[in-house]
């Protein structure tokens, strides 16, 4: 008995102790909260900044994060958009109304953005309308935190939501969702994606191929091509022919990703086939040589052109051989050129080789140029050749006055690179003075001049 | 190999061969968490410091002190304590030895010293944060030389406990001692945070926090406000 009774004052005491301990606890957190109220209305940055750090990370709980967020209305818009920071950091939802409020009051575009932004991080998928709806703001601070927003709004069904957003959305809004489905890696909702390669808008289809480029699967890749096809001849065709080849670059087996691409391209009617030839090039790879080596010298011209247009496009110099003897065969003086731009392209191409290698393929180009038109070329592709028996192979040509200037451009251009000039200082000293004395461009001379001096060039930005 | 170091210890000046020494310097490494082997070393310094000494010879010895001594060799630095020359280098050894000895030594020598080699012995007391300097060291607040008031100020803030503070806090009210005070209560003040002594850190906060204050003071006060309030919650 007497031990029940010791038991229960024990209980008592230590509940009345917890309880005077809360209450203590309580009024600590209290003023707390209130010394981070006073610093952030203060006017003083560093004040402020020193309360802003604690709504960050201190005070924990719905209750102290609503009187931090009532604050918003109080303070000017520095001070709203350094709060609005704040309380996305802290990342409590409890500050989301006052958000809210605030997005819908403010003037100030900046206070707006930093009010989107802040949803990204205490929202949700109830707020994803109207975060959309600001993808199309007239202010572009607004449309850039909207896009930031729907990056980091998180949620399982935030991707499921943004795609369904997609199908119903203006073309702007399309783009930029698709933008954001790419960056948040929504690969379960590719579909959507490839279904916007077929859109009627250029701007919608270029985005979807861009992001399936960077999500896209292999087991897409038939899927994606009528949008390569849809896509406009140039800028367009060329960023969808690009993207679908960083797919294929993903399946790592060459053979495979020939063999899957090949699949692909029986999926598309024969008549539209040939088209898409040039995205062959770019995957490029042993497999895909002989289909398209073989298309290359068909009966056909038309078929030809696209064979030899697909080859030129190669990622690396493999087919060279190939393209030469085309280059060499043919009687038709446009195919003839045709296969001879692409030989020199691919064989001037910055990939394994070595200098030497790309100055010998260089020098078998000149060999074999019937024109001045294909001197020209040949000396002017010399350039990715950082060698100095690219020089001496290039030196002769400046006393044809034909092929002068565009020697002394060559020259200057291999001479920018120090470790091909400083081990034969003398001589690069020498032909400089050539290129001085021959040049009537005034850029060369400078740039002659700067490498004798061991300086550098500073390239124009585009 | 011992022997022939501590011959060449008798002889060592500027310029010296600093190699001859090597083997003292391989003993000490050799004795850490060895005591008796520790105690050896020590004694042999000792003695070696006895002797006749360059003065670089002299600092050597104290350095390595520093490494190695005990309450045993606090005399022989202590002697050093108010020499110009070599105050530095025994105060160097003596803040680094854990015997309190160490800091009486130190205490003792504050009403000898003078200058310079005073603000030094009192810095050495800071270092040490010696609890039992307080008193003295609050003394020196109200000295006419402003170095050994400021020294004492800061050696006060450093040593940071609430008496420290209190003694602060009383000069600062009676509107004397050096500029120095502000500092050496905010460090009072961190220290006491840091030892979950909150009123009493809060309370030099809150001094502090007022409108009057200059504002980088204001600033500090309300961080340190902020990290009291937070560790309380």
């Amino acid at each position: 008995m007497l031990r029940r009774i010791s038991l229960s004052v024990l209980v008592l005491t230590l509940f009345a102790a917890m309880s005077q301990f809360g209450r203590a606890d309580d009024k600590s957190s209290e003023e707390l909260v209130k010394l981070i109220v006073k610093l952030i209305g203060d006017p003083d940055r560093e004040f402020r900044a020193a309360g802003l750090e604690k709504v960050r990370s201190s005070a924990k709980g719905a209750a102290a994060t609503q009187v931090f967020a009532a604050q918003l209305a109080k303070l000017d818009a520095a001070g709203q958009m350094a709060l609005l920071n704040a309380l996305a950091d802290r990342r409590d939802s409890a500050a989301k109304t006052a958000v809210l409020d605030l997005l819908n009051a403010s003037k100030d575009e900046q206070v707006r953005a930093s009010a989107l932004l802040a949803l990204g991080s205490l929202g949700g998928v109830d707020d994803l309308p109207l975060v959309v709806k600001s993808l199309t703001a007239a202010s572009g601070p607004e449309q850039g935190a909207a896009r930031r927003s729907l990056v980091q709004m998180s949620g399982d069904t935030v991707n499921k939501s943004l795609a369904a957003e997609l199908k119903i959305a203006s073309p702007a809004v399309k783009s930029a969702l698709i933008d954001v489905l790419a960056i948040r890696r929504a690969t379960d909702e590719s579909p959507g994606l490839v279904a916007a390669t077929i859109d009627d808008v250029a701007q919608v289809r270029s985005s979807a191929m861009s992001a399936l480029g960077q999500i896209g699967r292999a087991d897409q890749i038939a899927a994606i091509l009528p949008g390569v096809l849809k896509a406009q001849k140039g800028g367009e065709r060329d960023n969808a022919e690009r993207n679908v080849a960083m797919i294929c670059s993903r399946i790592e087996n060459e053979d495979e990703r020939g063999k899957r691409l090949i699949e692909a391209l029986n999926t598309i009617p024969a008549a539209d086939r040939d088209e898409l030839l040039p995205l062959v090039g770019r995957v490029g790879g042993k497999t895909l040589i002989n289909f398209v080596g073989d298309i290359a010298s068909e009966q056909d011209p038309a078929r030809r052109k696209f064979g030899i247009d697909a080859l030129s496009k190669w990622p690396d110099a493999s087919v060279a051989d190939k393209l030469l003897e085309i280059a060499n065969k043919t009687a038709d003086p446009a195919e003839r050129n045709q296969a001879f731009q692409g030989y020199v392209k691919i064989a001037a191409t910055r990939d394994n080789r070595s200098d030497r290698q790309r100055l010998d393929r260089m020098k078998q180009a000149m060999k074999a140029s019937r024109t001045p038109d294909e001197q020209l070329l040949v000396i002017n592709r010399t350039r990715t050749a950082y060698d100095v028996e690219a020089v001496r192979f290039i030196l002769p040509y400046l006393e044809d006055p034909q092929f002068a200037q565009l020697g002394c451009e060559t020259i200057v251009e291999i001479a920018h690179h120090r470790e091909v000039r400083d081990p034969h200082k003398a001589e690069f000293d020498k032909v400089l003075d050539k290129v001085i004395a021959v040049t009537k461009d005034a850029v060369v001379v400078d740039r002659a001049q700067r490498y004798k001096r061991g300086e550098t060039w500073e390239r124009p930005k585009k | 190999m011992l022997d022939t170091a501590f011959e060449a210890l008798k002889k060592f000046d500027w310029g010296s061969d600093l190699r001859a020494l090597a083997p003292i310097e391989d003993a000490i490494t050799a004795a850490h968490g060895k005591p008796e082997t520790g105690k050896e070393i020590e004694t042999r310094l000792i003695a070696a410091m006895k002797g006749e000494l360059s003065r670089d010879a002299r600092e050597y010895v104290c350095r390595k002190l520093a490494n190695v001594g005990t309450a045993a060799c606090v005399p022989g630095l202590a002697a050093l304590l108010v020499d110009k020359e070599s105050s530095h280098m025994s105060r160097f050894a003596l803040e680094q030895i854990p015997a309190p000895e160490a800091a009486q030594a130190l205490r003792e020598a504050l009403p000898k010293a003078s200058g310079l080699v005073k603000v030094g012995i009192i810095s050495s007391l800071g270092a040490k944060r010696d609890a039992a300097a307080v008193a003295p060291l609050g003394e020196l607040l109200k000295e006419g030389d402003a170095a050994i008031a400021r020294a004492a100020a800061l050696a006060l803030g450093a040593i940071g406990n609430v008496e420290s503070a209190a003694v602060l806090q009383r000069t600062l009210q009676a509107g004397g001692g050096p500029s120095a005070i502000i500092d050496a209560l905010l460090s009072c003040a961190e220290a006491l945070l840091s030892s979950n002594k909150l009123a009493d850190a809060t309370a030099i906060y809150k001094a502090f926090a007022q409108d009057h204050q200059p504002r980088l003071v204001r600033l500090a006060a309300n961080r340190g406000l902020l990290a009291c309030a937070s560790k309380q919650t």
